[in-house]
């Protein structure tokens, strides 16, 4: 069983690094890109910079500016968006492929025992394909999405790929609104 | 890993360059300075990853189980990156957007981390 767990450590190791390298290779060395988030990065850096200053300012001139500046930010980050998003498609097959050949090497064999008893919307994904009811036994898939989630973000922030704080936090995010930053 | 500090004089016909020690040395100096937010705030994301494989391999050999442990592994991991950052580097959390901010600064890759670490000590 621990062998399993270091096979799939490093096979998300090498997944990840082959996405970045790939996603490298398609997006992140192109001029367009390289553009694109600079431009992104420094409106970002502008927005924030003007919202600190004017932010609680009830000035109409001010509040339009920047409401300009948050329509441009808006429409370089969609730009941004639709450059990656063809590599990705095309990176999302090619892992879909993989995950589907590494899950029928692994199908039926437990990879790791759980310290926990997962809740029960988890269970599926934990116990998938896995005979028996013991719902402490993992497979190979839910062990490799942990994997991938705690390694994929650290090599991108390692290798310098990883989106900046400042533009990510003026985009917002799923869970809500921008939080106003760094005041 | 070497930043500068440039301070200018107000005249203008000076400018300063102070080197300031390696993100490392202050990192590991109580009460250090952050001219630099980002470099602050990516200091806390990588001691969260660090504590977060610590704390699952501890976790693994104690052996701690069940929803205690996930428990209290949110409290420790959270508890001592805010004492970190209040006591030992005495930061103005409201410069970075508050204490919340800084306590769920790569939280849920620490937690991934965690749990990665656990299933190798159990």
């Amino acid at each position: 069983m621990w062998a399993d767990t270091l096979v799939i450590l490093f096979i998300s190791v090498c997944t990840a690094l082959l996405g970045e390298g790939l996603t490298w290779l398609m997006v992140y060395r192109t001029e367009k890109y390289q553009k694109l988030k600079a431009e992104v990065e420094r409106q970002s850096k502008r927005l924030e910079k003007r919202k600190e200053a004017h932010g609680d300012s009830l000035d109409k001139q001010h509040k339009k500016k920047i409401e300009r500046e948050e329509e441009k930010l808006k429409n370089n980050n969609r730009d941004l968006s639709l450059v990656k998003m063809k590599s990705m498609f095309a990176i999302g097959f090619a892992f879909t492929a993989l995950l589907s050949m590494f899950n029928s090497i692994f199908d039926g064999r437990v990879v790791a025992r759980l310290p926990f008893l997962p809740i029960s919307w988890i269970q599926g994904l934990s116990h998938r394909n896995l005979p028996g009811d013991d719902y402490t036994e993992c497979s190979f898939i839910f062990l490799y999405i942990l994997c991938t989630m705690s390694i994929r973000q650290n090599i991108q922030k390692m290798l310098g790929f990883a989106p900046s704080r400042t533009a990510s936090k003026q985009s917002g995010s799923i869970f809500g609104p921008p939080p106003q930053q760094f005041k | 890993m070497t930043s500068k500090l440039k301070s200018s004089e107000k005249n203008g016909a000076t400018i300063k360059s102070q080197a300031l020690d390696s993100v490392w040395t202050r990192a590991f100096t109580s009460n250090s300075e952050w001219p630099d937010k980002e470099e602050f705030l990516d200091v806390i994301y990588w001691s969260r990853q660090a504590l977060g494989i610590i704390i699952g391999l501890l976790w693994g050999l104690i052996p701690l189980k069940g929803f205690i442990a996930l428990l209290l592994f949110v409290l420790v991991n959270a508890g001592l990156i805010y004492i970190y950052f209040t006591n030992f580097q005495s930061v103005d959390e409201e410069e970075y957007g508050g204490a919340w901010e800084l306590t769920k600064e790569g939280f849920m890759t620490s937690f991934a981390g965690f749990l990665v670490g656990t299933f190798f000590m159990w």
